[in-house]
């Protein structure tokens, strides 16, 4: 277990010397100078740690986000089909801890050659995103790849009423203005 | 509040009045919304009271009512600032009150993104300590490594701050491709970024004026207001939960303690820099030796624990987070009980403080390093 | 129009005085003591009200890049406009006067403030000739006399805020700013040895006749003066009564809009005019070797055309108050700050013990320079118009002894004192109370607690 060092107490001259000169506090001085000097030639690239200025110009630059980032929900559809992904299980809802959820469906009869089920069909889909904590513990349950946390995440609106999002806005996606050089 | 008898008598050269001062739960250094409530006599503080509640969310009543997998999200929200390690507790707990078998793979992950949140926490007290004692670069400076850090977060886990990492029974992603390389950067370029710290503060006068021997806290009284953590190791004892109870997988890796001598807050300072330090090493031991396999154990859909109750504690970075579950079979929890580190260590404010003056308050608050989510849950 | 103000501004007086008197010959009066510094005081003015509102902007600036981020980059091209637009919020917003506050001096005490830092204005040498509005023979006396005034202003702000925080805070701020304006007085007698006048005027043109900047021969005292300067203005590290984190309110917390700006103004123009009295004193005024004043040792000589001569001395001037500004700004976003006991411990046991030293240090190198026929013993100064002035070697003399033995002399004295007279202090018997108070308490809570047991 190793100790930190507290400074000691001891009075070199060399210590003197550098107590006089102040070198403590150039040092510091220097650093900050350093970081001056590199902002004013140095190329702009935000983001960039190794760049003096780490600043990334949002909403002029587009921000930088991550593939796996849990952003606004998104009910997916079936690529071939354009039909909803969502089999109305209601798994999504059951998972939420913040009970943000609610899904709406019927039984419909379907035929399926001979037998006649009775399918269970989407009909409503509410998601309220005021209320979501983007955990992702609603698009793990689901068992299709139906519900699913994008990568959207500018998710201001003018009116509380606007968080509530229904089936279409889900499906769609939302709209926002973007501010792009 | 009982009536204190006023100070009588006229034993030495200052007996005056005494002010009460309330530094209202609305404040810049209070790092949250906490209230003390100081009496001063002229600037020196002579009683200290801390009014904490204002973030009181019910987390632990919410847990009687939500299911285990539920509650996982929620212990994010406690030390907002080092969400990562809140879940290691929490599914830790779980995990020995399931008695699963966590995958080897799963334990590297976890101890790979719990020590860069220990680095992103410590990064993060560093600034705002320094903030308050009035150096405001070092503040930017540490926020820019912890954004580096928290980058890697949200390319693994999907979120920054409340990130939801760990799943009862292992992780819920694998690596991505770039996610070693990506690690090893940051570790490369981490050193140097500490050296600039240092410059900045260590040797620097002014920083020794406001640190050494401001809230001296002897061993024994440590051990005694139930201190853990980085302010119990600046006391110079020797505790830490990582080595006294060895958890996940981190007697696999070799890595040292640092232990303060004076107890004041240039030793927490000083035990906190090199815990960074030391933290990067397990990181790289982690990576280094990083075996294949699944990341996720065979967990039942519905998790219903058998009757019966644990503690499990971790080392997080604020101090020993603990949890104590009570299972009655069914799957909610009975009783879900948070030991939140920054509450107890908040009780030693009162007994550094006294003697001070006002403008050591602040420092001391920083010194502890609270978060009033844990504080409050 | 534009023609006729740029030639006003740009040629020497006696256009001015030709112009407005070319009828009436007795008129000079006018001329030479109503339009032309009115224009003067004017000019002045402007630029130094646009310096400090931009002063801002440089702050956040610079701050910006030593901290690895931008800075304003929104309103304007480089956020170049950003004073104007805080200017104009600050000008629409609500004027908010507290409930219980004493209206009229809660009024006065900004006007007070902003009054005093820019009255100041009109005696610095800004540059040669005619570049001063006023050359009194007084001028450095006033310039202390007048700012001085300024802490008046803080005194009554706290006053009238009716808060008792804010009170506080501005008798730490005012308690404070007294106590490095004496480090501050004292550190420039060094330098006043050698200019042998208080006119600033005259002290550069000192500067100018000995060759040297004041700086190589008074270097403690250049250092207790940028020291002093630093907590007179209330700037980090010594701004614990403005510091964010500090739980007492500085002066300024109840004043809104307008009222705030003026007192924003008046700190900026306070650093200003530290700066620009460090310039003239110590660092050589508006001579810059080679370009005004003096040659560069002997190659080119300075500007000849007077006009010029003036401008590029205003420039040279500018410039060097902006790198003492700058400077500012680097110590206050690099070093952590001081307590206010540390404070108050820096002013009055270091820096005004140290100006003290200085004095008496340089004194002793002086009179020992002087000729055999003044009194001394080295006769390494010689008599020119009234003024002593060193010859080369004098002027290695001084620098060595100012450096070399001075520095170090004092340094190891006063830390030697200091270190002793910790014991004399009150440190103790605070501490002493303290444990008194505790132990009373807990002696009269445990009756207390056993009855609480005992029921």
């Amino acid at each position: 277990m190793s100790a930190v060092r507290t400074p000691a107490a001891k009075r070199t001259v060399g210590q003197l010397i550098k107590r006089l000169l102040l070198l403590d506090l150039f040092k510091g001085l220097a650093l900050t100078f350093k970081y001056n000097a590199r902002a004013l030639y140095e190329p702009r690239d935000g983001g960039n740690p190794n760049q003096a200025i780490y600043t990334e110009q949002y909403p002029l630059e587009a921000a930088r986000v991550s593939e796996r980032f849990r952003g606004a929900p998104r009910l997916n559809l079936d690529p071939d089909t354009g039909t909803t992904l969502c089999i109305a299980c209601d798994l999504c809802a059951l998972a939420c801890p913040v009970d943000c959820i609610e899904v709406g469906s019927i039984r419909r009869e379907v035929r399926d050659g001979e037998k006649v089920n009775k399918k269970k069909v989407l009909t409503t889909f509410i998601f309220d995103t005021s209320r979501c904590m983007f955990c992702n513990l609603c698009a793990e349950a689901c068992p299709t790849d139906c519900l699913e946390l994008t990568q959207s995440f500018e998710l201001a609106v003018y009116h509380r009423s606007g968080f509530r999002w229904d089936r279409e806005m889900l499906e769609k996606g939302i709209n926002y203005v973007r501010y792009a050089k | 509040m009982q009536e204190q008898p006023a100070a009588s008598g006229r034993e030495t050269l200052f007996d005056s009045e005494e002010m009460v001062l309330n530094m209202g739960p609305q404040h810049p250094s209070t790092h949250g919304v906490l209230r003390v409530i100081l009496r001063l006599d002229g600037e020196t503080v002579v009683d200290l009271d801390c009014d904490v509640g204002y973030l009181h969310r019910g987390v632990e009543k919410i847990a009687e009512s939500d299911t285990y997998a539920m509650i996982t999200p929620y212990w994010d929200r406690l030390d907002y600032v080092a969400a990562v390690s809140n879940d290691l507790c929490y599914v830790g707990g779980v995990e020995k009150l399931l008695q699963i078998e966590v995958p080897k793979r799963a334990e590297y992950l976890r101890v790979v993104l719990t020590e860069l949140q220990r680095i992103a926490s410590h990064l993060l007290w560093l600034g705002t300590h320094a903030l308050d004692i009035g150096a405001v670069t070092v503040l930017l400076y540490a926020f820019r490594e912890r954004e580096e850090i928290l980058k890697i977060f949200e390319d693994f886990i999907g979120a920054r701050l409340t990130a939801h990492a760990f799943r009862i029974g292992g992780l819920w992603w694998d690596v991505y491709p770039e996610f070693e390389t990506r690690v090893r950067d940051f570790l490369k370029i981490l050193p140097g970024r500490i050296e600039e710290y240092e410059t900045l503060l260590n040797a620097n006068r002014i920083w020794l004026q406001r640190t050494v021997g401001i809230g001296v806290l002897p061993a024994e009284e440590a051990i005694n207001l139930s201190l853990t953590g980085p302010g119990l190791r600046g006391s110079g004892v020797k505790y830490d939960v990582r080595k006294a109870q060895p958890y996940s997988a981190y007697p696999d890796f070799d890595f040292e303690i640092p232990i303060g001598e004076n107890g004041d807050t240039y030793d927490r300072y000083l035990c906190r820099m090199e815990e960074i330090k030391q933290a990067a090493l397990i990181v790289e031991q982690a990576l280094d030796g990083l075996p294949e396999g699944p990341v996720m154990a065979k967990v039942p859909k519905v998790i219903k624990p058998p009757v019966g109750e644990v503690y499990h504690s971790i080392e997080a970075p604020k101090g020993e987070i603990g949890v104590y579950l009570v299972s009655d079979g069914t799957s909610k929890p009975y009783r879900m009980r948070i030991r939140p580190p920054s509450y107890i260590n908040l009780q030693s404010l009162k007994r550094m403080s006294i003697g001070h003056l006002v403008a050591d308050v602040v420092a001391l608050i920083g010194t502890l390093d609270i978060v009033l989510g844990e504080v409050d849950r | 129009m534009q023609g006729i103000l740029a030639t006003l501004m740009f040629v020497a007086p006696d256009w001015v005085r030709n112009t407005v008197t070319h009828e009436r010959p007795p008129n000079v009066f006018w001329a030479d003591y109503v339009v032309w510094p009115v224009l003067q005081i004017l000019i002045v003015l402007f630029i130094v009200l646009t310096l400090v509102a931009y002063l801002v902007y440089l702050e956040r600036k610079v701050s910006a890049f030593m901290q690895a981020r931008l800075g304003p980059m929104r309103v304007g091209p480089w956020g170049l406009l950003q004073p104007a637009a805080d200017g104009l919020k600050l000008l629409l917003k609500e004027d908010i006067i507290p409930l219980k506050a004493d209206r009229v001096v809660f009024a006065l005490a900004p006007i007070i403030s902003v009054v005093s830092a820019l009255v100041v204005l009109a005696v610095i040498p800004w540059g040669a000739a005619w570049a001063t509005i006023a050359n009194i023979n007084i001028g450095l006396l006033f310039i202390l006399a007048v700012s001085s005034v300024g802490v008046l202003g803080l005194v009554l702000a706290g006053w009238a805020s009716n808060s008792k925080y804010s009170l506080l805070g501005a008798l730490r701020s005012s308690a404070q700013m007294v106590s490095y304006e004496i480090g501050l007085g004292l550190s420039i007698i060094g330098a006043l040895m050698f200019a042998r006048t208080l006119s600033m005027s005259g002290i550069v043109e000192a500067q100018q006749a000995d060759h040297i900047w004041y700086v190589f021969f008074q270097p403690l005292g250049f250092l207790v003066y940028v020291i002093s300067a630093l907590g007179e203005t209330n700037r980090a590290p010594f701004d614990l009564p403005e510091a964010e984190s500090e739980l007492v309110a500085g002066y300024h917390t109840e004043y809104s809009g307008f009222r705030w700006a003026l007192f924003f103004m008046a700190e900026y123009s306070a650093m200003i005019v530290t700066a620009a009295i460090a310039v003239t004193l110590f660092l050589g005024g508006w001579m810059l070797p080679g370009v005004t004043g003096t040659s560069f040792f002997g190659w080119f000589g300075p500007i000849q055309n007077p006009t010029l001569h003036t401008i590029a001395s205003v420039v040279v001037f500018g410039l060097k108050i902006m790198l003492l500004i700058y400077a500012y700004m680097w110590f206050r976003w690099t070093w952590p700050r001081y307590r206010y006991d540390q404070l108050m411990e820096l002013g009055w046991k270091w820096m005004i013990p140290a100006g003290l030293a200085n004095i008496v240090l340089t004194g002793i190198w002086y009179v020992l320079a002087m000729p055999p026929s003044r009194g001394g013993v080295f006769n390494l100064m010689r008599e020119v118009g009234g003024r002593l002035v060193p010859t080369g070697k004098g002027a290695l003399y001084f620098f060595v002894t100012g450096t070399a033995i001075t520095v170090p002399l004092v340094w190891l004295l006063l830390a030697n004192i200091n270190r002793r007279s910790r014991d004399f202090n009150l440190h103790d018997q605070r501490q002493l109370q303290i444990n008194l108070r505790r132990e009373r308490l807990e002696k009269a809570l445990q009756p207390q607690a056993a009855d609480n047991g005992a029921q």
